[in-house]
């Protein structure tokens, strides 16, 4: 019994703990490769995993084909975000060809409606609401944020550390992708939603909409049918509109001190609706 | 031709659209948390929402009184019933295919799911385009001018327990 136990204690001693020390100092390393590179993704590389999360996303749907529309969107977009404390970044926006109702930011500015969602609002300060939130996750970082956090995982710690090292082989950067375009379909931190939220009726007011766009935006999808097959990825990804409402109660005095600015439901219905 | 179709699909989300109040809520005459009160509707009360004013959406109570409320203390039905199943996506869907020839197309109409992200290829030709219709910094002022908005000074809200 006891020449047993020690038998096996041998056993466990012999090979393992060297693998165990090793295993500890890749834990270690990468750790540490993680925290760096926390710190290391500046503007450049952001804008770039941006870039190729963007061209992903396209790849899953193009832009609807009507100059007009995404001009307008465009000139909506640029003006919100020359109202933050990102003014310089290279902001792009797009409206894709899906019938689905959704929105997208990428990092260092590239940021998507769906014409389904576009079709759902009636107003260019709905619009707005809109925009301002996806681009209050390019102010926040929140994706790169996600896709360090993912970074525990071997797939994208191995690329966020690769991109620390200014490493631009194919296949990292293909990793990287990956972590990357994961979030269109897992979603961020539901914190990073309502935050979101808050900073994009803060944004809208400042580029002097009416500052009740995201709500009653909000509340067009609160009226939908949560099975219905135009929603389902934006529900599975973002807290439930009714939520949202909710945490929206606090933004109140924000949003009444900025009620009466312009709606531009006219300018939205001859742009946003312009046929081809 | 689609985005007409699509139009004509979509329900008409600013008439009449059932909701309740979250909370009793004082029925006003006018947008105005100063105006003089019609009625008060209790928790839960439906009404039909028939349009928005900033903060305020005027609404008819069940018994036919009309006022403005609070738009947030509103909330829509949501839950499927009185509602079709799929907002004329899937209709929509049967037309952009028997309309169109080419796979892609298809493609790009039922893109947005999470298989379709996932298995997606990069499409460099049209993040190009897509940056091709970037504005500038003064165009977008020149355009927010026209629309007459005005830059003004806002602050974010303080983050709490940070």
């Amino acid at each position: 019994m006891n020449r047993l136990r020690v038998l096996a204690l041998c056993a466990l001693c012999a090979a393992p703990p060297a693998q165990a020390q090793l295993n500890l100092n890749r834990l270690l390393e990468s750790a540490s490769n993680i925290g760096k590179a926390a710190q290391e993704i500046g503007e450049k590389e952001e804008i770039e995993i941006g870039r190729d999360m963007a061209a992903r996303l396209l790849g899953a749907a193009p832009l609807m084909a009507n100059d007009g529309v995404q001009r307008y969107v465009n000139n909506v977009g640029r003006w919100l975000a020359s109202q933050t404390e990102r003014p310089d970044l290279p902001w792009r926006f797009g409206v894709l060809e899906a019938p689905q109702l959704n929105a997208f930011a990428t990092p260092g500015g590239h940021i998507f409606i769906t014409r389904g969602l576009l079709e759902r609002m009636k107003s260019e300060a709905e619009l707005a609401g809109v925009l301002a939130h996806e681009i209050a996750h390019v102010l926040k970082k929140h994706h790169l944020k996600a896709i360090q956090k993912g970074a525990q995982m071997e797939l994208a710690g191995t690329a966020v550390s690769m991109l620390a090292r200014q490493d631009r082989s194919t296949g990292n950067r293909e990793k990287l992708l990956a972590a990357g375009t994961e979030l269109f379909s897992r979603g961020l931190d539901k914190s990073d939603e309502l935050d979101a939220d808050r900073l994009g009726v803060v944004i809208a007011a400042r580029g002097g909409y009416d500052a009740y766009g995201l709500p009653s935006v909000l509340q067009t999808l609160q009226a939908m049918n949560p099975q219905d097959s135009g929603v389902a990825l934006m529900f599975k990804t973002h807290p439930a509109p009714g939520e949202r409402l909710d945490a929206l109660e606090r933004m109140q005095p924000t949003l009444d001190a900025h009620a009466a600015q312009p709606q531009l439901g006219e300018r939205f219905a001859a742009n946003a609706r312009a046929k081809r | 031709m689609r985005l007409a179709l699509l139009l004509l699909l979509a329900p008409a989300l600013c008439l009449a659209e059932p909701a309740t109040v979250m909370r009793a809520t004082e029925l006003k005459q006018q947008p105005a948390s100063d105006a003089a009160s019609v009625a008060t509707l209790a928790e839960n009360a439906k009404v039909d929402a028939l349009e928005r004013k900033g903060g305020w959406t005027r609404v008819r109570a069940e018994g036919g009184a009309e006022g403005w409320v609070r738009m947030l203390a509103l909330r829509y039905a949501g839950t499927g019933e009185a509602k079709q199943g799929d907002a004329g996506i899937s209709q929509v869907l049967n037309v952009a295919r028997t309309g169109t020839s080419g796979a892609q197309v298809t493609t790009g109409v039922r893109g947005l799911d999470a298989e379709q992200l996932a298995n997606a290829r990069p499409n460099p030709a049209e993040l190009r385009k897509m940056e091709s219709y970037s504005a500038s910094r003064d165009g977008a002022d020149g355009f927010a001018a026209k629309g007459k908005l005005s830059a003004q000074r806002v602050d974010y809200p303080r983050e709490e327990g940070r």
